[in-house]
């Protein structure tokens, strides 16, 4: 009898380690507050669709239980159950979910509903990046909350060589003058404070109206006309939505229309603070290079 | 017993019903063995958290917030003699809205914003009252002038706000000024705040009656109507003052609910206040209800919906009002 129990016992504490790798996680969010979990979190909800594709690119994927409208990507995230959109959740269904650990975005998320959550007693994660090394940074401490430290140290790596060398290849490249149009009424772009602005610096080139108080500034068509840039990218309505450039190519005398200089990025490619501003900076990059080549291939006399 | 105060037993019932309903009802269904497992103290603690900590004190707060705008607007209509006055007629939701909006646009958090928006409808009330005041002789509409203007200045600085407001800060403001009760946190003060007012309103109820008819009637039946009218407006101005604060500038229920209630109960304040507060009550109850359940996961503000569910029951009790 005595013997079978201690039997049990050793079986039991042989198969601990297997079964419960319950050692605590910590890590510093973008607020500044100090999460502790008793374990990694196995139920994550996610407020915004770039934490969401955050969590997969961790390998978390699977351990989302709740995410926000427009979580399109990767297409299983299209399956994961709705918790409202991101600037007003439904902090009913949030619970509901029994989530242990929350994960949400200062400037796209309702501050008063994350503090709320907190104050439920919901662990929060709050997400603020503003940079390459910022989205690193998050996709780590994503990694270590949901127990994939070493994807999430991957896909870290990944992200910072890949900027590396898009920086090492266009350190002294001449630069380039960029418009970035983030929305088409009112027209809006960003100061150089914004990721978006240091994809275009990264890539050589200059953001017009970088030095802009505002991060993401309303501005007049007049303004770009009269500073004329050599390439205006644009996002828009969809993942397949040229209208918004196409739009600049009633004033034939922006020297972008004139030698064709303008760039359709999918919004998701570099709006979003995931992965795949990769892909988006390095369609940047190449048509910076593309307009830096039709600089040099003549056209002098119209140029500034 | 009289068909006036046999209304108000109507209204109690309901308003509970109500507040019932939205207790019950949310996004996550609960089966009726889970609600009353947790009212009888016992439960799943996530159940309760929903009913006690989410449901139970936002339902609470609607109904302080509709009762006190009600309320609000029968006062109005009485001090201004015009069927068009309610609580933010005399600019009062503007001041409050330039001040929730300023502190939004500095980040500030919600127990701020809240202050805000009470300072600003105190400053809105003071400039009204000090520039109505100002040469000495006013009438109602002389007020309502004032106020419509400051009303209009108000206006111009939140589009100024919303214009040069962070992108990320809009979706909040906008639900701030259509009004949302996704916020409220304690219902006492608005609910306290309410019992007070339909208390202390009750033993004037006879000298509002005769005001409403006008000042000269007033006069002449032995009512000081300078005072009166002063106490009326500085009342008005601190109920709304209080809803604002809570739940943002929820339109329609201050004007609409109290010419409901004069179509079905007649024009005796002493029954109009206290089933203003009902019915108002009962309204912005059922509206945020609604408001939180009929789209869900997304969430709408509270104020969307009371015009939707209010105006086809206005236009209905005006047409059957006409035919009989």
């Amino acid at each position: 009898m005595h013997f079978a129990r201690s039997i049990a016992a050793t079986a039991l504490l042989l198969l601990l380690p297997a079964i419960a790798p319950a050692a605590p996680v910590a890590v510093v969010d973008d607020a500044g507050n100090r999460l502790r979990l008793d374990a990694p979190a196995q139920r994550i909800v996610s407020l915004t669709p770039h934490l969401t594709e955050n969590l997969f690119a961790v390998g978390a994927g699977e351990q989302i239980v709740g995410a926000s409208q427009f979580s399109d990507h990767p297409p299983e995230a299209e399956d994961i159950p709705r918790i409202g959109g991101y600037s007003r959740i439904d902090i009913e269904r949030v619970l509901a979910l029994e989530p242990d650990l929350v994960v949400g975005w200062s400037s796209g998320n309702d501050m008063a509903q994350l503090e709320r959550l907190i104050g439920l007693g919901v662990p929060v994660y709050i997400s603020e990046p503003r940079s390459f090394a910022d989205i690193a940074s998050t996709l780590e401490r994503l990694g270590h909350l949901s127990g994939n430290d070493a994807t999430g140290s991957r896909a870290a790596e990944a992200l910072l060589s890949g900027v590396s060398a898009l920086e090492t290849r266009y350190r002294d490249a001449e630069p380039v003058s960029v418009f970035y149009q983030v929305w088409q009424q009112p027209l809006m772009t960003v100061n150089d404070d914004h990721l978006i602005a240091k994809a275009i610096a990264l890539c050589g080139g200059d953001n017009v109206f970088g030095a802009l108080d505002t991060l993401v500034p309303r501005i007049d068509r007049e303004s770009v006309l009269e500073l004329d840039p050599e390439v205006i990218a644009a996002g828009g309505m969809g993942e397949d939505r040229r209208d918004w450039v196409e739009a600049w190519r009633q004033w034939p005398q922006l020297q972008a229309v004139r030698k064709e200089q303008l760039l359709f990025i999918p919004p998701s490619l570099i709006q979003r603070h995931t992965p795949r501003v990769l892909e988006g900076t390095t369609l940047l990059c190449d048509a910076l290079a593309a307009a830096r080549a039709a600089r040099a291939s003549g056209n002098r006399d119209i140029a500034r | 017993m009289t068909r006036p105060s046999r209304s108000l037993l109507v209204l109690l019932p309901g308003a509970l019903l109500a507040l019932a309903l939205a207790v019950a009802i949310g996004s996550v269904n609960l089966a009726p063995a889970e609600i009353w497992a947790v009212l009888r103290g016992a439960g799943e603690p996530l159940h309760r958290t929903m009913l006690m900590e989410l449901r139970l004190p936002r339902a609470l707060a609607a109904f302080a917030v509709g009762g006190l705008l009600s309320v609000a607007g029968a006062l109005m209509q009485v001090l201004l003699r015009n069927p068009l006055a309610d609580p933010y007629v005399l600019g009062l939701s503007g001041g409050a809205a330039v001040g929730a909006l300023l502190a939004m646009i500095a980040g500030l958090g919600m127990a701020l914003v809240s202050g805000a928006a009470f300072t600003g409808a105190l400053v809105s009330t003071a400039i009204v009252f000090g520039t109505a005041h100002g040469t000495g002789s006013w009438t109602p509409t002389r007020l309502l002038l004032t106020g419509v203007v400051v009303a209009a200045g108000w206006g111009a600085l939140i589009s100024f706000l919303l214009a040069i407001a962070p992108a990320r800060e809009l979706p909040g403001m906008l639900f701030w000024l259509m009004g949302d009760m996704a916020n409220a946190r304690t219902p006492w003060p608005p609910l306290v705040v309410l019992a007070l007012v339909v208390a202390a309103a009750m033993p004037f109820g006879r000298s509002l009656n005769v005001l409403a008819r006008g000042p000269q009637q007033a006069a002449a039946l032995g009512v000081a109507v300078r005072r009166m009218e002063w106490t009326v407006y500085v009342a008005a101005a601190l109920i709304t003052a209080t809803a604002v604060t809570v739940a943002g500038s929820v339109g329609f229920v201050g004007l609409i609910v109290p010419h409901m209630l004069r179509l079905v109960v007649g024009y005796d304040q002493r029954i109009i206040l206290p089933a203003s507060a009902l019915a108002g009550g009962t309204l912005l109850v059922l509206a945020d209800t609604l408001a939180r359940t009929i789209i869900a996961p997304e969430q709408l503000p509270v104020g969307v919906i009371t015009a939707m569910l209010g105006v086809p029951v206005f236009l209905w009790l005006l047409h059957r009002s006409q035919s009989t």
